[in-house]
């Protein structure tokens, strides 16, 4: 929810804070902020407060709250009457359940016209395009008050009677609906439609968008105001169906009270008559589930720090509660709070409490130990794990970590994410061998000449018969020899019935590593290079490294690694492997044969005869 | 010299996830807290509908979901916090009312990957309940700021922000204080966190006038980032020798 902090100052006497301070008061009291620029604050408004926060007056509410400063006047909390009057329109809502009320104005001899400054101003301080007064007048009462409207001209829709007709109704199969920014879409009936009854034309997508048949031009002269409460979920659905999410949309499906309605349609009404003239003939009210009153909430003093480990004080409390404007009623130490027709949030203790804990601020909460338990806790299992894989490393094993997602299996998704692996793996055989293979190639980097690499998983697969935590070591000629995996015959299988794990690591501590940073690798090819030579048998091998590795530079990849020392006489011979790979390039035979150049000559020079 | 290769038969090495959960473990188990496993491929009920995310509730589009085309479906968990439900069932039926347990285990989400971003990925989730007024709040940021100072160093410290999850009744937003070596100290994003919902209570068959506690939940993967400078979260899954090689090692 975008909000420009003058549009909120006109919610209060006193000079706001800047937005940089508005932003921290948000942060640590009510909601995350996206972003702030200049004047403008993207407030991440929490799916539970998205009924009474996505407005304006919402989050100049909680700003009261969190800043202990009044607001100058509440739009919700004065009166919403309006003329209950139109003998020319009449409303029918096809299922209650999806449209629980539906308020109508008719405003005759509009003026369709470029809005006013303030107007378009307040609009575009929150991204918002400008598209002429009375849009404009509809979109400034939902991003002021939360209540999603919408304008049809009157002139494009049927009278019979003398009256319009305005049906709510479930499309039919197929029908069509051309929106305002003339998209067509084909419909199901599970999208809600507004229509001209008169008429049988569909005129806009319920709670979503307008359609282009009764669109506002600069022609039109009389004016349907629309002011209701569609049902959340078929809202949502229908949104996601045509995927097509607008502000009314995200609006609807957080189910807003359908008190709301009202209130909307007072301010639109008012603010149409400042900025497009005209007459307003009265305001249809159809509400077949009229809304609930929200039920009163009661919470003791001893709930609230019980739960939040908090010592706050009655005074604390009920201040918290005035900040907010609850209506509290105080008896010894209970609470019971009346939530306004807005917060339908506000329903159990606990969301009491939360209230008190971010407004208060839970920086105000000192972190305490839990004490010491009262029996020992159990890791078994997860030592009995580690236990098998540090038998594992000891015999030259590395563990690595693959997909669970692969080409075939018993269970399939329904929605992969990777079209090419829709399934759940049956066994870790396939992801380990395609590691081996990578591992073989990068084996000069990692391991010592003499060694091969040896891998294994220990993972989650899903066969048909129910998920097991699968074992499974690679090469399958890598020898085990512990007795607990040779148990394992075929180098795999479901771990727990190996061993079992609660019993073979009750009494065991896994190894401990401490990890250095970590150091990427270059995704260009490396080079490996072997040189031989004789040094005098008292030679320290380790200062003969260290000369190799200082001529050979920074294209180096390690330490250059000893496979092979013997001796015949007076000499030893010493064998380097050498790996040179570049972090930003491939490297040329020729650049790594002049390196290997300076090698030798480095080490002839020194008396050495490279052989 | 960046590395040194010890002659005779090399060790192999561990996955760093491994290492990671090792030391967590263990600083949870000086804390009280045992080690708790659930199916990755899990029901609706322990996934969503148990902790109170409903079908057509907008808190189900938080995550993206994998579902499995069975029917019904199922869905690879979207976090760890269905290991918890199914532990509170266990306590239910023991007639207990205290329980303290980490459940780190592999997650699914189904959204694009990117450097910070996989599709899969292990979650740290845990839970601490105990009599009415027993496990407080308090002790939530008792406990995770002790974690984080054990696992990221003594400069480290948690601040909570407001936040909302649907199984959790306050709910917060856990930020962690970190200094890497040498480096300035800033506030990152580690796990969301609050006290359990009653109705989560009541749906693992607990009294929720009689148990209260704290539950969080948070990714490994973007610890470990942090802590090691990792650069990309989809080097952690992707089978590669060269990423379990690239850090020093030192048994402790």
């Amino acid at each position: 929810m975008r909000v420009s902090r003058d549009w909120l100052q006109t919610y209060f006497e006193k000079p706001l804070p800047s937005v940089a301070e508005i932003a921290e008061a948000f942060t640590f009291h009510a909601f995350e902020i996206e972003e702030a620029t200049g004047e403008m604050l993207d407030v991440k408004v929490l799916p539970n407060r998205a009924a009474d926060c996505f407005s304006h007056r919402g989050i100049a509410r909680e700003l009261s709250a969190i800043l202990d400063t009044p607001l100058k006047s509440d739009p919700l909390r004065e009166p919403s009457n309006v003329d209950l009057r139109s003998p020319h329109l009449r409303v029918e809502i096809e299922d209650p359940k999806k449209c629980s009320r539906y308020m109508g104005a008719v405003v005759k001899g509009v003026k369709v016209g470029p809005p006013p400054d303030w107007l378009k101003g307040a609009l575009e301080a929150v991204g918002q395009r400008s598209i002429n007064n009375i849009v404009d007048a509809t979109n400034y009462v939902m991003l002021n008050i939360g209540q999603p409207l919408h304008a049809f001209d009157a002139g494009k829709l049927k009278v019979e009677n003398g009256t319009w007709k305005i049906g709510v109704r479930s499309a039919k199969e197929s029908e069509k609906i051309t929106t305002l920014s003339n998209e067509e879409f084909t419909l199901s009936s599970s999208i809600s439609l507004i229509t001209d009854a008169n008429a049988d034309v569909p005129i806009a997508l319920a709670g979503i968008k307008g359609g282009k048949a009764a669109e506002i031009t600069a022609a039109t002269t009389d004016i349907i105001i629309e002011s209701a409460n569609f049902d959340g979920t078929t809202t949502r659905r229908a949104a996601q169906a045509l995927k097509l999410f607008t502000d009314a949309s995200a609006r609807f499906q957080n189910r807003p009270s359908p008190e709301l309605c009202a209130y909307g349609i007072r301010d639109v009404l008012s603010i149409i008559k400042d900025v497009a003239g005209g007459e307003v003939e009265g305001v249809v009210d159809v509400y077949p589930i009229p809304a609930q009153p929200n039920l009163a909430v009661s919470v003791t003093l001893g709930q609230i720090n019980g739960i939040l480990g908090s010592d706050f004080s009655l005074a604390d409390v009920e201040s918290v509660f005035r900040r907010l404007e609850l209506a509290t009623q105080v008896t010894d130490e209970t609470f019971t709070v009346t939530p306004p027709f807005e917060r339908t949030d506000l329903v159990i203790p606990e969301d009491l409490v939360e209230e008190v804990g971010r407004i208060m601020g839970y920086d105000t909460i000192a972190p305490v130990l839990l004490p010491a338990p009262a029996t020992a806790p159990d890791q078994m299992r997860f030592r009995g794990i580690e236990k098998m894989k540090d038998m594992l490393v000891e015999q030259g094993f590395t563990e690595v970590s693959t997909q669970s997602f692969a080409e075939k299996g018993d269970i399939m998704l329904a929605n992969p994410l990777d079209t090419t692996k829709p399934a759940l793996r049956t066994s870790l055989e396939g992801n380990l061998n395609e590691a081996l293979e990578r591992a073989k190639r990068y084996a000069p980097l990692v391991l010592a000449p003499n060694e091969t690499p040896k891998l294994f998983e220990v993972g989650t697969v899903f066969p048909k018969a129910g998920e097991y935590l699968e074992l499974r070591t690679v090469p399958s000629e890598a020898s085990l020899p512990d007795e607990a995996l040779a148990k394992l015959g075929a180098k795999e299988g479901d771990l727990s019935k190996i061993v079992d794990l609660e019993d073979y690591g009750k009494d065991y501590e896994p190894k401990k590593y401490q990890l250095g940073a970590y150091k990427s690798f270059s995704v260009y090819p490396f080079i490996v290079r072997d040189i031989a030579f004789w040094v005098p048998k008292a030679t320290d091998a380790m200062s003969v490294a260290k000369l190799i590795h200082d001529t050979a530079g920074s294209l180096l990849h390690q330490t250059p690694y000893k496979f092979d020392e013997f001796q015949k006489g007076e000499k030893t011979s010493l064998a380097f492997r050498l790996i040179f790979q570049s972090p930003e390039r491939t490297l040329t035979d020729d650049e790594i044969n002049g390196i290997m150049k300076g090698i030798s000559d480095a080490l002839t020079s020194s008396g050495y005869e490279v052989r | 010299m960046s590395k040194e290769f010890s002659n005779g038969v090399s060790q192999g090495r561990l996955h760093p996830m491994s290492v990671a959960i090792r030391a967590i473990a263990e600083i949870f188990d000086r804390m009280g807290f045992g080690i708790a496993y659930g199916p990755e491929l899990e029901d609706e009920f322990h996934n969503f509908d148990g902790l109170r995310m409903l079908a057509d509730h907008p808190a189900r589009d938080m995550q993206d979901t994998f579902f499995t085309s069975e029917k019904p479906p199922r869905v690879p968990r979207t976090h760890c916090t269905s290991v918890t439900l199914r532990s509170l069932e266990k306590l239910a039926k023991e007639g207990g009312t205290t329980m303290r347990m980490i459940n780190p285990g592999k997650a699914f989400r189904n959204e694009a990957t990117d450097a910070t971003h996989e599709a899969q990925f292990y979650q740290l989730d845990g839970f601490a309940v105990g009599p009415t007024g027993a496990v407080t709040l308090a002790h939530l940021k008792g406990t995770l700021e002790h974690f984080y100072r054990e696992f990221l160093g003594e400069s480290a410290k948690v601040r909570f922000r407001p936040s909302f999850f649907p199984f959790t009744e306050p709910s917060v937003e856990v930020d962690a204080w970190f200094e890497p070596e040498g480096k300035e100290g800033k506030w990152l994003e580690m796990c969301g966190a609050g006290m359990l919902h009653p109705e989560v209570l009541k749906n693992a068959g607990l009294d929720p006038a009689k148990v209260q506690g704290f539950a969080w939940g948070g990714g490994i993967e973007r610890l470990l980032m942090v802590k090691y400078g990792i650069p990309d979260v989809r080097l952690f899954h992707s089978g590669d020798i060269r990423f379990v090689y690239g850090f020093d090692q030192k048994e402790v």
